[in-house]
């Protein structure tokens, strides 16, 4: 099972390397094609704009899975084990409860898209994917931050 | 509401809560027991806040400094800027603030060069017999001029904050990069003659020659995105994504510096470096989104005009304000929560928020390397592998240094906007 996670993020990292070398081509590609051929790729711009929303999200649980998290532990470093170990339970709690209503509403707004049908004005791209980044990258985050819980990292 | 907005993330923060969480934490609170405000608005700034063409720029410039920090573009670099310096006393040093400013025109991220260019100057310097707390300051001081020069991604920040150009920006950082540039330069040329060491070499217009040859095709990079962006020829998103091109180009056939697998690496680590960017972009934005909801900012702006500031006032109360705060956060976070409540303070008292956004970076460029806590002391000795206390020890001089810059950067708009007019 944790072998399991651990190989998950490895392979969303790598994924998502592969969606930014995309982005860049296709921003590029955009540049060629307005001087070389007088004409852009319809709704390229959106498509660059959701593939960094994906990166944002799903990466901070990738992240995460690192404890590469920017933090401000001056204070905390000097923490005796005690209290360290009183606020690795409260970061738990504050990411299950945080963290867990960002992505129930999230998932709520994800559903609204889908019920709506709507799509993105230019690339016509089905609104809940872009939308659904946010979600996935928050329960992959929640999913983390239990793992590494459970393994006594965070 | 200021329990929810501001002890919450307060104690937070001290506690050592990740920075995101701290914002999503105080966000939460806020909205399910404070504000009669719909749950959905959580989303939709989590997202809104990331779906911004501007910010692509973020991880395009990362991902054109990692591939260029990689290999031999940092040591041809110096090469040329050593054949250029080398009559100077103290050349190794020039060597070092001239070199971190072109690195700087090259990447947006200040850490990178202080490992890149530390990591090859200072046994350089050690071996010229330079003391080893100079050097060691030298280098971490320097790298911080990064987030001023542009490109820079802290201004790519500021700019989509504060609602601001991003060339505009870019054109005012390039004279005070300059300036500090020069003056730790000429600190390290009246330092080498007080204490005698390094008197440089005699001029070698061949080696120059060759030097210049061999970096050529780094020193293109700068001059494709600031020339693209100032021709009016790309945006600074597509200037970004050409650097990107352009360096994997570079470093892929000409320097031969990265193999295929390794332009896919760098692009992972660009990834991880843009999470942990963006998501303090994505939840910060709802924070500042309550507070502006709260009218916060407005009321701000109604007691400082009751205070009855000036500019100049007000600009010096922003820079006790902003050294404090850069000294314990990172630039990035320091900007996404204060910036909404700067800027309108700022706009209200006629100050040009552009040279604002410069003043903003000086100080946040301060904190980078001031003792104790500044993140580049910490990135030095783990890449230099010197003690800490000789880095702490180093780094005063320059300290001032910068402190007499940003007096010039504030009080003197026009070194920020003379570029653009």
């Amino acid at each position: 099972m944790e072998r399991a996670l651990e190989r998950l993020m490895r392979a969303i990292e790598r994924i998502l390397a592969l969606v930014l070398l995309a982005t860049i081509a296709l921003n590029f590609a955009n540049v060629v094609g307005r001087y070389a051929f007088g004409r852009t790729i319809t709704g390229a711009d959106e498509l660059q704009t959701y593939a960094m929303v994906w990166i944002a999200f799903l990466g901070a649980a990738v992240v995460a899975g690192r404890g590469e998290h920017l933090r401000m532990d001056i204070l905390a470093r000097r923490f005796s084990s005690s209290t360290k170990g009183v606020m690795r339970i409260a970061e738990l709690a504050v990411i299950l409860a945080a963290g867990g209503f960002a992505l129930w509403q999230s998932v709520r707004y994800v559903e609204s898209m889908l019920r709506l049908g709507a799509n993105s004005p230019m690339a016509q791209v089905p609104m809940w994917m872009p939308h659904s980044g946010v979600a996935a990258g928050l329960a992959l985050l929640i999913l983390v931050a239990l793992w590494r819980f459970a393994r006594r990292e965070l | 509401m200021s329990f929810a907005l501001g002890i919450v993330p307060g104690v937070l923060l001290l506690l050592g809560f990740p920075l995101y969480l701290v914002l999503l934490a105080a966000v939460s609170i806020a909205l399910v027991f404070f504000m009669n405000i719909p749950y959905a608005a959580l989303h939709q700034n989590l997202f809104g806040a990331i779906d911004v063409f501007a910010l692509l720029a973020v991880p395009f410039f990362i991902y054109a400094g990692e591939l260029m920090g990689r290999g031999s573009v940092a040591r041809r670099l110096v090469d040329l800027v050593q054949a250029g310096a080398g009559p100077l006393r103290g050349s190794l040093g020039v060597t070092t603030v001239g070199t971190s400013a072109i690195f700087g025109a090259i990447s947006g991220a200040s850490a990178a060069t202080v490992a890149t260019i530390g990591r090859i100057m200072v046994p350089e310097m050690q071996r010229a017999r330079y003391p080893d707390k100079f050097g060691a300051g030298l280098v971490t001081a320097v790298g911080a001029i990064d987030i001023i020069i542009p490109p820079s991604i802290p201004m790519i920040v500021y700019a989509a904050a504060a609602n601001e150009s991003v060339p505009r920006l870019y054109a005012a950082g390039v004279l005070p990069g300059l300036l500090i540039a020069a003056l730790l330069a000429a600190y390290v040329v009246f330092y080498a003659r007080r204490h005698g060491f390094d008197p440089g070499t005699r001029f070698d217009a061949p080696a120059l020659r060759r030097a210049l040859g061999r970096s050529v095709w780094a020193l293109g990079a700068p001059v494709i995105i600031l020339g693209g962006i100032y021709g009016g020829i790309f945006s600074p998103t597509e200037s970004a994504a050409v650097a990107c091109v352009y360096a994997a180009l570079v470093t892929r056939f000409v320097y031969r510096d990265v193999s295929w697998g390794e332009i896919v690496d760098c692009a992972a680590v660009t990834v991880r470096i843009t999470a942990q960017i963006f998501i303090i972009v994505a939840c910060a934005s709802v924070y500042a989104w309550l507070l502006t909801v709260q009218q916060v900012p407005q009321a701000l702006v109604a007691w400082v005009q009751q205070q009855q500031l000036g500019p100049l006032e007000i600009l010096a109360a922003a820079n006790l304000l902003l050294l404090a705060v850069g000294c314990f956060v990172d630039p990035l976070s320091a900007i996404l929560v204060l910036t909404p409540l700067l800027v309108p303070i700022v706009k209200a008292a006629g100050i040009d928020t552009v040279h604002f956004g410069v003043v903003m970076m000086v100080n946040l460029a301060i904190g980078l390397f001031t003792p104790p806590f500044g993140i580049n002391i910490f990135v030095a000795q783990s890449a230099l592998k010197l003690p800490v206390e000789t880095i702490y020890r180093g780094l005063w001089p320059f300290v001032l240094i910068y402190l007499a810059a940003l007096a010039l950067v504030t009080y003197v708009p026009s070194i920020s906007l003379f570029l653009w007019r």
